[in-house]
């Protein structure tokens, strides 16, 4: 297919064709900031790694899986979050827990045997978590994702299970 | 011959299988009688006057004898009766109560399943009454109900579930502690089998199951109410090991239709290990197909995702498996996925070594090996479909200008024809473990002769051809008596073509093979098998093939054509 340009023509008011108005605008508010920066010490960024923004209770940052008082992950690998993920970013694989590793008897048969959620996929939704009938999969309100390659995105369970503060 | 006489169409209402059941509309009954047998038309007229029941408005014919539940059968509406007890494939029990109707002029609620049809009966499926009594029944069954779902492996395809989102009570008033079976949560039933009593609802189907199908009498339930309890008959408790109660007893189940248990199972009870926690089934794509694993050709539906199968289950098939299929075809989906399984093409250097090549390179060496060969003889495996032995049979000779003899070989046990297959349980299960032996023969393919086979007692000399090549599904002389030592002059040069696996090739006379062309499983090809009963039954592919291995009929195309465009990298 060909491809077509179709000029459209804009009309400008003549304040705005004369544009000096709007870079005189636009110096000013450079000047309004430079000297609350430089004379009133008031400055908008923060000196991130030591000091660190506070962000809502509600936001949704690395993914953890929450474990109960014998360190067992709440997990019984229902399936149910990697079912629900928009973003297809769970994978997990079963396995049977061994029944004399179980103290909790009956609710925990089943364990997940690999838990991964490739957090470069995942968009924060949430879904997991409510989807989760255990309460396993939670979201904290850590937002330090960054990584070095990018196969350390990528968590498995030990690194799920490290962290255990929810949301407020 | 045609293949298309008595095909079996497997359809979508099938796949359902405990709801599928042998009992038909009557009038196609009666259609089927009289073209299968002439003699019974006396009967046919002297049949008493036609029997009608009037089930949601609906008017259906029933013969004598009919519960309602089977004349709804009959009907094609017994979808709309909720069961637990019922099975169409066992003995009516009666014990769940869930298929409660109401019957016009009947003052109480009468059970679909064991009430037998009258002549003028109204029965209503769907009254407030008959919603309020099964409400009553699933609170009663979700009372001591653990619903651990989501650890539970039917959670998907459980009627529980289902039948709870249909007439469940949606809460519960029930406040007191659950009943817990401590030693029965993850019992092993057998190596195949694993019990979780808190789960199980009473039914008996397995109970039922072991005492008329299989006849094993190996479950029963203890005690009553609350504590009723399944156990193995043949437990046998150790005296001096009081303690140890939960311990596997002497022998467990021993049947080889243990796999039908998790099928019958209602609820997530009873769990077949293979498949315990290796797939939710909400993720399965189901596909029929029919089981290669003996000459009976069970229908079975295979279930895959993203071209991996995780199980096989059976579909009801009146002529052939009914609800049935052993485990041992259960399971034979682990050949499909075997690492070991060869699905590159090799060829044999001078080194005698296998190296793997281009699909263009060992087609063009077979295809000007077979151009200048005297005597070429193929050796079909009885794992080939029909269709696959037509193509060798038209194909070879447009190829190799020399004599051409095609023969089958079987190869499992002492199996070599149709002659020798026989049952060799009560259901199912038959001596020879090909699909498809019967429709080699109606093509009129001869046995191999003995002479080829490794510990014949036969010494003629006829093992004269220069080139062999030996075609196989991966069935064909597995476990037999080893179906690559066939005995070839020593200058012949063998080619293996279809589904071969690396452990096989040890064994091997490693010089002889020149080639190894990688075939299809049947779960991968489409064609037609002949069973045992010399029915014929067609399938379509139900996942992609593995590797780079190609159909048969796409690698004739490409040495006849020489039409590259099919090969995939
Ligand atoms: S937050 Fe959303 S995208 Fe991320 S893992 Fe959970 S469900 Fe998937
Ligand atoms: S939903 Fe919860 S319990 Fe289920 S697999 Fe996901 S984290 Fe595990
Ligand atoms: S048997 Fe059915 S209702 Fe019960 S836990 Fe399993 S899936 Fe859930
Ligand atoms: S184990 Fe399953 S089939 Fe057997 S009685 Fe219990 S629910 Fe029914
Ligand atoms: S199905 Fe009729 S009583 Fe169980």
């Amino acid at each position: 297919m060909v491809t077509k340009t179709l000029n459209v023509s804009r009309k400008h008011e003549i304040k705005e064709k004369f544009y000096l108005i709007a870079v005189l605008q636009g110096m000013w508010i450079t000047l309004k900031y430079f000297c609350r920066g430089f004379f009133l010490w008031k400055s908008y960024t923060i000196n991130y790694p030591e000091e660190k923004r506070n962000y809502s209770q509600r936001f949704r940052g690395m993914h953890f899986i929450s474990y109960d008082e014998n360190k067992i992950e709440n997990c019984t690998a229902c399936y149910l979050c990697q079912t629900v993920c928009p973003a297809e970013c769970i994978t997990i694989i079963a396995e049977e827990r061994d029944p004399l590793k179980n103290p909790s008897g009956v609710w925990k048969e089943k364990k997940p045997k690999s838990f991964d959620i490739d957090a470069l996929r995942c968009c924060f939704c949430g879904m997991c978590e409510e989807s989760c009938p255990k309460d396993a999969i939670k979201l904290s309100r850590n937002y330090e994702l960054a990584t070095r390659t990018r196969e350390q995105a990528i968590y498995n369970l030990d690194h799920l299970k490290r962290e255990v503060k929810g949301r407020g | 011959m045609s293949f298309n006489n008595q095909n079996i169409v497997v359809n979508k209402r099938r796949m359902y299988i405990n709801y599928c059941s042998d009992k038909k509309p009557l009038e196609n009954l009666e259609d089927q009688e009289n073209l299968e047998n002439q003699e019974n038309q006396e009967n046919q007229k002297n049949r008493p006057l036609k029997n009608k029941i009037n089930i949601d408005g609906k008017e259906i014919e029933f013969l004598p004898g009919d519960t309602i539940m089977q004349a709804a059968e009959r009907g094609g509406i017994a979808h709309k009766i909720p069961r637990y007890c019922y099975h169409p494939g066992l003995p009516i029990a009666g014990s769940c109560r869930m298929c409660n109707v109401e019957i016009e002029k009947a003052s109480k609620l009468m059970t679909a399943c064991s009430t037998p049809a009258s002549n003028g009966m109204v029965v209503h499926t769907n009254t407030s009454k008959v919603q309020k009594a099964c409400t009553g029944v699933m609170e009663f069954l979700l009372t001591n109900h653990p619903l651990d779902c989501p650890v539970c492996d039917q959670a998907g395809e459980c009627e529980l579930q289902e039948y709870n989102y249909e007439y469940g009570p949606g809460t519960s008033r029930f406040s007191e502690t659950k009943r817990v079976f401590t030693n029965a949560t993850t019992k092993r039933l057998s190596d195949k089998i694993t019990l979780n009593m808190n789960r199980c609802i009473n039914c008996e189907r397995c109970i039922r199951f072991e005492e008329t199908i299989t006849k094993s009498y190996e479950l029963v339930m203890l005690n009553r109410s609350w504590e009723k309890e399944l156990t193995l008959s043949n437990y046998e408790s150790d005296e001096n090991d009081k303690d140890d109660e939960d311990k596997m007893p002497t022998k467990g189940l021993t049947s080889s239709y243990q796999g039908c248990l998790a099928d019958i199972c209602p609820v997530g009870a009873l769990t077949f290990n293979d498949f315990r926690f290796q797939k939710r089934v909400w993720f399965l794509n189901r596909q029929p197909s029919i089981c290669d694993a003996c000459s009976k050709g069970c229908n079975i539906e295979v279930h895959f995702e993203n071209d991996i199968i995780y199980r096989y289950t059976p579909i009801f098939n009146e002529k052939v498996n009914r609800h049935w299929m052993c485990d041992r075809g259960r399971i034979s989906y682990h050949d499909v996925e075997d690492s070991g399984r060869i699905t590159m093409p090799f060829m044999n250097t001078i080194d005698s070594h296998l190296h793997s090549v281009e699909w263009m390179t060992v087609l063009s060496y077979l295809k000007s090996t077979l151009a200048i060969a005297k005597k070429v003889l193929i050796i079909l495996g009885t794992d080939s479909t029909c269709e696959e032995a037509k193509l060798f049979i038209n194909r070879i000779p447009s190829l190799s200008k020399g004599e051409v003899k095609v023969c089958f070989y079987n190869g499992t046990g002492d199996v070599s024809s149709s002659k020798d297959d026989e049952k060799i349980d009560y259901l199912l299960q038959m001596k020879d473990q090909t699909a498809n032996t019967k429709g080699l023969e109606l093509l009129g393919i001869p046995p191999l002769e003995t002479s080829y086979v490794p510990d014949s007692t036969d010494n003629t000399d006829s093992t004269d051809s220069d080139v062999v090549i030996y075609f196989r599904s991966g069935r064909a002389g597995v476990g037999g008596r080893g179906g690559l030592e066939l005995k070839l002059k020593s200058s012949a040069s063998l080619f293996l073509w279809g589904v071969f696996y690396k452990k096989e090739l040890d064994k091997a006379a490693l010089k002889q093979i020149v080639a190894i062309i990688p075939g299809l499983m049947t779960v991968e090809k489409s064609g037609t098998f002949i069973n045992c009963d010399s029915l014929s039954q067609s399938f379509t592919s139900a996942i992609t093939h593995k590797g780079a291995a190609l159909p048969a009929d796409v690698i004739f195309q490409i040495m006849i054509l020489e039409n590259r465009s099919a090969i995939r990298s």
